[in-house]
Order: C-alpha cells, then sequence, then structure tokens
C-alpha cells in the first residue's frame, strides 16, 4: 500500500471518529445546559475536542488545530472551574461543534486546504469565545492566590498526632528522620541536614523524640540517638527533598510523607493523569508521589518476601515502608483499574465496514435456506440418525443467524440524542419552552433501520413542537405547565419495535381534519369515520391543517413522506390523539430488514408467505359462501380470495382457510387453499422490476428451493380498498 | 401510459444513434423459429427450465422469478415482450442468465425463455450488417444488427435495451394502472 493510500484511509478514518467526538461534544455540551455540571462530561468534552485538534494536527490541517486550540481553551478553563457553565457559554460552544463539523466535512470532501469563507467564519466564532477567555484569565490570576493561602493540616498519622498544629502555618510534607547512629562518626551532622532542608521550604513543626536515648551509662557520645519528626511546608517535589538526605542515606531511616492536602492532590494528579496500562510504581513515581529509589526498596522488600513465600502486593509494602498513604494507593489502584477496563473495552469494539456484515448476513441466509433444503432432504429419507444431524446443524445455524444478526442491532440511543438538540434550536426558535425527555434508549434496532428513521423522526419531533404543543401564554391560560414536554420513547413489542414520539400540547382537531379533508374532496360530506380513519388522513399528500405555514412546517409536504418512508421499512404509524391533552405517534417497525417469521400457505400450485406478526387467527371458511365476507363471532370480516387475485386456475381444494390478518387494528381475511405452518425466512428483495406489484413485499426461497412471494399486507389491504373505491 | 407514449417517440432517435454490433463471440439460441444472438460477454450461465414462481399483477412478458442459487432472479419471455404472443414450454427449453447494465445503477440479472441453445460462433465485422427498418416485427431499438450464418440471418439482439429494467418496470405500471385509466 502506498503511503498516500494508507494516510487517506487514515483521513477517511479521522473524519468518522470525528464526527463521533462532535456527537459525543454535542451530547456533552447539552447535558451541561440540562443537568447541573459535572466534572466527567466537561472531561469529556474537552477530551474529544483534544483528539480532534491532535488528529488534526498529524494530517496538518492548521485551520483546525487554530479554531480548537481556542475551543480547547475555554474547555480547560470550564474544567478548571474557571467559568461558570451557563446555557451562554453553552449557546456559544454549540456552534464551535457545528463549525468543526463543517471543517471536517470539508476534509473529507477532500478540500484539505483552508478556504477564506470558512475561515472568515472561524475567526467570527472565534472572536464569540473570547469574552469567555477574558473573563477566565481574570479569574485565574485570583483564584491561584486564594489557593496559596488555603492550605490545611489535617493531621492523619499518629506520629504527628502529638504535635500542635495551628492552621495559619501549616505543612504539606512530614518527614521522619532517623539518622544512622553512626552518622556523627561519619562527619554528617542531623543539624546541618535539617538546616539544609529550609532551602527547600519552611519547618513549621519539628519534634525531637529522646526515645531510642539509652541510660547515660550505656551512651555512646559519638552515636546519634536523636529522631527527628517535621512538618514541613514546601512546594518542592518529593524527590528534591530526598536528596537534601542522599549523604546519610545508609543506615538511615528516612520517610518523606505527604500530608492530607497533599495526598488530595496526589490523587487528583492520578486521576487526571493519561496514562496507558501501567505498572502501580511507575504510576506513583510519575506523578511524584514516590521516589524511583523508594519504589526499589520496595520491590527489594517484595521479592525477599516472595522468596519467603509470602507475596504481597507492592502497594502495600509501601504503605508498610511508610514512603506512601493508603488513600494515594488506593486511587492509583482505581486509576489502574479503570485503564485496564478502558482498554478492555476497546479490545470488545471492532470498526467493522457495513458492507462486509451483509455479506456476513447474506451468506447465513444462504445457508438457512440451504439447511432448511437439506432437513427436507433428510426427512424424505426416513433416515433417523441423519435427521438428527440435520436438526443439530439447523439448530446451530439459527444460533449463528441469531447472533449475526445481532451484530446489526444499534441501542436506538443516540438516534434519540441528537434530538436534544433540535428541540433546543427549534424551541428557540418557535420562542416555546419544550423540554424532551427520553426513555428507552437503550432499545436495540437494526442498524439500518436506524438510518432511515432518522429524517421522519425528524419530521414527526418538529411536527409535534410546531402544532403540538402550545405557546406558553395559551398554556398557562388551559391550566397546563408552562414548559411544553416532548418525549420519545422507544421498546419492543411482540416482534417490533415501537418508537413513540408524543407530546403534551392541543391534540389533534378532529373537526378541522374533516372539514380539511371535504374541502380537498378526500371523503364526502356526511361520511363516518372512525377516530382513526381520521387521524389517519394527515398523513395524505399535501394535507395541512395549519392555518399559518412556519419555516418549520404547515406546507403539508412530510407526513406523507413519513408514511411512505416508514411503510418503506415495512413499518406502520399510528395516532393516538386527546384533544387538549397531547398527542402521541407510534412508529411500529420490524425488528430487522433481512428476517421475519412468517406463516407459510399454499394459494393453487404457489406458496406464499404472510409475515406472522401481521396474522391473527386461521378459521375455515364457511362452505358455500358466496360473498366476499363472513362473520367472524358476530362481526363482519371481509376477505380477499387470493386464488382470484392471483388469477391462479389450478382446481379449488375441497377445504378452504382463512388467515385473518390485522392491519392498524382493522381485520381483513385472506382465502388461500393450504396452511403449511410458520417458518422463519430470510427476505429477498424482488427489484425494481417489481417494485410497484401492490400486495408483494419481496421474496424468500423455500426448502425445497421454490421461492415464494411474501404478501405485504398493507398494500395489499390498501390496494382492495382503493379498487372497491373505484368500482 | 405517457412512459410508453415516450418510449414510441424516442424511437427514431434511439435507432440514429445505436451502434451497430461488434465482431465477438456470441450465443445463439432459437426462439419461435428465428435464430437469436447475444454477446457472450453478457451471458452468466445458462439452466434448464425447471421450477418457476409466477409474479402476480405483471405483464406477460415477465414469467415469474427463479431461485438461482440464493438469488431470486426474474424471467422474461422475449416472444411475450415483442409482442408475439407467450412462448410454450418444451423439452429443450431453458433459460439464458444475462447481465444487463441498468444505467450505472450497477449490473442486474435476468433470465430469458429460450426455446433451444444452439452454439457459442464468431462473428466477424463483415459479417455484420445494420438491420432492416421494417420486416423482423421488432421495435428496431432492440436490434444491434443481423450477421449471416450457414446461409441463415442471425439477429443480434441489444441486451441492454430489450431487457432494460426501467423500461419494463414502466410497462408493468402502466399495464397495471390501465383499466382504473379506462375507468
Amino acid at each position: 500500500m502506498s503511503l498516500d493510500k494508507e494516510m487517506q484511509e487514515l483521513l477517511v478514518n479521522y473524519t468518522i471518529e470525528s464526527a463521533e467526538l462532535l456527537q459525543v461534544m454535542e451530547e456533552g455540551l447539552m447535558e451541561l445546559e440540562s443537568i447541573e455540571e459535572s466534572e466527567e462530561t466537561i472531561n469529556a468534552i474537552f477530551r474529544a475536542a483534544h483528539t480532534i485538534k491532535g488528529g488534526a494536527g498529524i494530517f496538518g490541517f492548521e485551520h483546525i488545530v487554530g479554531f480548537t486550540h481556542v475551543v480547547e481553551s475555554v474547555l480547560d478553563a470550564m474544567r478548571d472551574g474557571l467559568l461558570k457553565v451557563d446555557s451562554e457559554l453553552v449557546a456559544a460552544l454549540l456552534p464551535c461543534c457545528d463549525h468543526l463539523g463543517i471543517l471536517v466535512r470539508e476534509i473529507a470532501k477532500g478540500h484539505t486546504e483552508e478556504n477564506s469563507d470558512l475561515t472568515k467564519q472561524s475567526e467570527k466564532i472565534i472572536a464569540g469565545l473570547q469574552p469567555f477567555l477574558d473573563n477566565a484569565e481574570g479569574k485565574q490570576t485570583d483564584s491561584s492566590q486564594v489557593a496559596s493561602q488555603s492550605i490545611q493540616v489535617q493531621d492523619e498519622t499518629h506520629r504527628v498526632q502529638n504535635i500542635e498544629c495551628d492552621n495559619s502555618k501549616s505543612g504539606n510534607w512530614h518527614l521522619f528522620l532517623h539518622f544512622n547512629p553512626d552518622c556523627l562518626r561519619d562527619g554528617m551532622d542531623p543539624l546541618s541536614f535539617i538546616l539544609y532542608l529550609t532551602k527547600l521550604g519552611e519547618i513549621i513543626e519539628l519534634t525531637t523524640s529522646t526515645q531510642a536515648l539509652p541510660s547515660a551509662g550505656e551512651m555512646d557520645p559519638e552515636s546519634n540517638y536523636l529522631i527527628f519528626e517535621i512538618v514541613f511546608k514546601s512546594d518542592a517535589e518529593k524527590a528534591d527533598i530526598e536528596n537534601v538526605f542522599d549523604f546519610v542515606r545508609a543506615g538511615s531511616q528516612i520517610h518523606i510523607l505527604p500530608l492530607e492536602s497533599k495526598i488530595e492532590y496526589y490523587i487528583d494528579l492520578i486521576d487526571s493523569l493519561e496514562s496507558d496500562d501501567m505498572q502501580l510504581g511507575e504510576l506513583l513515581i510519575k506523578c511524584g508521589v514516590i521516589t524511583r529509589r523508594e519504589l526499589e526498596e520496595g520491590l527489594q522488600a517484595q521479592q525477599a518476601k516472595r522468596e519467603r513465600q509470602q507475596s504481597q502486593h507492592i502497594g502495600d509494602i509501601l504503605i508498610e515502608q511508610q514512603t506512601v498513604q493508603k488513600p494515594i494507593v488506593s486511587a492509583a489502584l482505581e486509576k489502574q483499574q479503570r485503564v485496564k477496563e478502558s482498554k478492555a473495552i476497546e479490545n470488545q469494539s471492532i470498526r467493522v465496514d457495513a458492507g462486509r456484515l451483509d455479506i456476513l448476513i447474506d451468506l447465513i441466509g444462504e445457508l438457512v435456506i440451504a439447511g432448511a433444503s437439506a432437513s427436507l432432504r433428510a426427512s424424505q429419507t426416513g433416515d433417523m440418525a441423519l435427521q438428527e444431524a440435520n436438526a443439530a446443524v439447523i439448530s446451530l445455524v439459527e444460533e449463528v443467524r441469531d447472533s449475526a444478526l445481532q451484530l446489526r442491532m444499534v441501542p436506538i440511543g443516540s438516534t434519540f440524542s441528537r434530538f436534544q438538540r433540535v428541540v433546543r434550536d427549534v424551541s428557540k426558535e418557535l420562542g416555546k419552552d419544550i423540554k424532551l425527555h427520553i426513555s428507552g434508549a437503550d432499545t436495540e434496532i437494526d442498524k439500518s433501520v436506524v438510518e432511515k428513521i432518522g429524517d421522519p423522526l425528524m419530521h414527526l419531533v418538529r411536527n409535534a413542537m410546531d402544532h403540538g404543543i402550545e405557546p406558553a401564554q395559551l398554556r398557562i391560560e388551559r391550566d397546563k405547565p408552562a414548559q411544553g414536554n416532548l418525549q420519545l420513547n422507544a421498546y419492543h413489542s411482540s416482534g417490533n419495535i415501537v418508537i413513540e414520539v408524543s407530546d403534551d400540547g392541543r391534540g389533534l382537531d378532529r373537526d378541522k381534519i374533516l372539514a380539511k379533508a371535504v374541502e380537498r374532496g378526500l371523503i364526502q360530506v356526511g361520511e363516518t369515520l372512525s377516530d382513526q380513519e381520521v387521524y389517519s388522513l394527515i398523513f395524505e399528500p399535501g394535507f395541512s391543517t395549519a392555518d399559518q405555514i412556519s419555516n418549520l412546517s404547515g406546507r403539508g409536504v412530510g407526513m406523507d413522506v413519513v408514511k411512505r418512508n416508514i411503510t418503506e421499512l415495512r413499518g406502520d404509524i399510528a395516532i393516538d390523539s386527546t384533544p387538549g391533552k397531547g398527542t402521541t405517534l407510534r412508529i411500529y417497525l420490524p425488528l430487522t430488514l433481512a428476517i421475519i417469521d412468517g406463516f407459510l400457505v399454499g394459494v393453487g400450485e404457489s406458496s406464499y408467505v404472510i409475515p406472522l406478526d401481521r396474522v391473527v387467527e386461521c378459521v375455515a371458511l364457511p362452505p358455500n359462501e358466496n360473498h366476499d365476507y363472513m362473520e367472524l363471532r358476530g362481526e363482519v370480516l371481509p376477505f380477499i380470495r387470493l386464488r382470484q387475485l392471483f388469477n391462479k386456475k389450478a382446481t379449488l381444494s375441497k377445504r378452504q382457510n382463512v388467515i385473518v390478518v390485522e392491519h392498524l387494528g382493522v381485520k381483513a381475511g385472506l382465502v388461500v387453499d393450504k396452511l403449511k405452518g410458520e417458518l422463519q425466512t430470510v427476505i429477498k428483495p424482488l427489484g425494481k422490476l417489481f417494485g410497484h406489484v401492490q400486495g408483494v413485499g419481496g421474496s424468500t426461497i423455500l426448502g425445497s428451493g421454490e421461492v415464494a412471494l411474501i404478501i405485504d399486507v398493507p398494500t395489499l389491504l390498501r390496494q382492495q380498498e382503493f379498487a372497491s373505491n373505484t368500482h | 401510459m405517457t412512459e410508453i407514449a415516450t418510449t414510441t417517440e424516442r424511437k427514431p432517435v434511439v435507432k440514429n444513434t445505436q451502434t451497430l454490433a461488434k465482431a465477438g463471440q456470441y450465443l445463439t439460441f432459437m426462439l419461435n423459429g428465428e435464430v437469436y444472438a447475444l454477446g457472450i460477454l453478457n451471458i452468466k450461465e445458462i439452466i434448464a427450465y425447471g421450477e418457476l414462481t409466477e409474479v402476480p399483477m405483471m405483464p406477460d412478458f415477465v414469467r415469474g422469478v427463479i431461485n438461482l442459487r440464493g438469488s431470486v432472479v426474474p424471467v422474461i419471455d422475449l416472444m411475450a415482450r415483442f409482442g408475439k404472443g407467450m412462448t410454450p414450454i418444451a423439452k429443450r427449453s431453458g433459460i439464458v442468465i444475462v447481465e444487463t447494465e441498468n444505467g450505472g445503477e450497477g449490473s442486474h440479472d435476468i433470465g430469458i425463455i429460450v426455446d433451444a441453445v444452439n452454439e457459442v460462433i464468431d462473428i466477424a465485422q463483415q459479417e455484420i450488417e445494420p438491420p432492416p427498418n421494417f420486416g423482423i416485427g421488432i421495435r428496431p431499438d432492440f436490434i444491434n444488427g443481423m450477421a449471416k450464418s450457414n446461409g441463415r440471418f442471425i439477429i443480434l439482439l441489444n441486451g441492454n435495451r430489450v431487457l432494460s429494467v426501467d423500461e419494463m418496470a414502466a410497462l408493468s405500471e402502466a399495464g397495471e394502472t390501465r383499466p382504473l385509466d379506462i375507468e
């Protein structure tokens, strides 16, 4: 692979990744606006911006680097708490996300050079951020002064308990110095070390312990018996303090421990370290809580213990040796664990070209068909062992198929969360206060469905906001809370996924819709329609009851497109509305576009598959039924004779059956010759040539190798209605 | 309906711009006593006539669909497409699977019913003549040329045009709505 090509691939990855990161940023910002600020969210936004900048740097997109850098500075100030997170700040940052998106998309299109229009826009947006930056800088100088004054000491270790502690004079290090008894003989005076220490900082407290002093008779005046405990205040690193005692190291016990305030500092430092998977010791050294020498001693001790068959964690040894306190070690261990976990998660997800998945699923579809064919042949032989072996293969194939389909399932949450932004922007535009509630975000749905559901959902959401939810004034008059509520919900229901868009607005106006429909000649005056039928009129092309056409909706284009898009996905849409209370639109979608559970029937010589989720029941056709309806438990059931519709000439079977199907609450019967049972089957699209055929939704290959057509109940019923209307 | 009208009007234009068939290898086959040929490069395979599933509400020239090793392939009756009635199925009937280009939308596999498959022959450029303006009884834009071989004329078909998915889909759609138009 040439370098250019390699770069090209990297670039594609970069643009994809950036798009995802921008999504993260946007979601984060929306979250910041709605909930009180959370450090984790700000960090996530910052990381996203940082990664985009880093990537741009690799490719040399200076304009992106420059722009992101400014954004990053603002985020950094937010992270440090210098900037208060409010809607104003979020409003300033959201356009940055959008603009970055534009910049990245330009690059994806191959325009790697910056163009002057975009540069101007970048400058404009940056100018919008400038006040925030200035503000942050002002605060920074203030806060650093405050910080230096407010260090507090709370002694924790028992050694320092007896030290009187004065809050105004407090230290951040605790030094335990037990010099080598021979140090005076070696020409080292402990005092000189302690004096030297003052060059690094201030000694707040010094306690001299004389416990080790023997009785006068035994005392060797040339030996050192004194132990010093010092509360020391210094900004120096631990290693620097340790260096002071380099010369007396041998034979001495010297422990340098951070005090409470310092502990917090270290814990924060450990948390903020961007580390790869590293050893605990390395982690502690990196943030300066221990020195390399201390670590080595600890490791030696660990080694020694291991030789004595005692294993001990390095962290515990370090605590035992009093080089570090427990909270720091725990923090470091936690950090290590997190790094490991996130690594594990990274390893678990692989980015795969969707095309390859499609090929896999296609192949598995073939396997299902081939398997069905094999088991059919096996059952014809009457060889029990062969049939059993085949059954085992089939059940495995089914498992493989299910898990392959799982590969394509993605949670609908990411689609939903995009609407946070939409709702925010649109409600501002409309001057309404609308809150979006999301539930069922982890409901999984086929990726190809997710991709196609975005636009229809967008329409429904905008519609609900524009037409459904009343202006605040009107809401208050109607005793409703001023804030409108919009809910997106998703859940699984008997083989379907249901997506609900509901609002607590004014509801659909039945009379207005009827009047409009009469005006447009869709229905006759005086026709009686059920609520459901009336509501479904709004899906007619060009239908709008809005008195005013707005930017958003009211032109009457849209709902019919929504309906068509959903129908294309083999889905359905139903409306539930209570005047004055609100409207709920329910979109029913199949779980996957690739495979359906079907009911196999025979008409004449041919086989047809009726999607099982449409089938309510099967009943026998009453003999000598001459008209096209029958009685089903006291109700009239109209039916379609498939034999006639499909023009089958083969001889009538003695006993005909009626499959009762349901669509949008309307029941109808399909008269068939034979009932052949349930099957799970792979849908094969029929292609463009058959695109217009009403009532046939696709085809499938049966175990026998025969092609069976899949009956599309909604279009079949609609076609029949249409035909009877025109007669 | 309008679709048909435009196709009829377009005919002369198509004919003028139409290029003559190129020399090369052709598969010849029999249909209703005539010898037809298609360029070998577009032919994927030849199979025996087998189980065919009819699709309702389609014009006569779409005989149905078959299972070609897991993909569903439509089968076209060329005689019906030429307006000469349905091809009767006999012992030697076969289905030739042809790959057709569909104006940038990728290729489609389409089967055509033939009475019998003859052979693959080489046709030189000098053997190819432009088709007569009338007399064959087939729309002129369906034909790329005539070739003479062993004292017989072979009709060289323009596969992409005869089997144009767009046109056939438009025809079947128009055919379906026709009764309603009349009402």
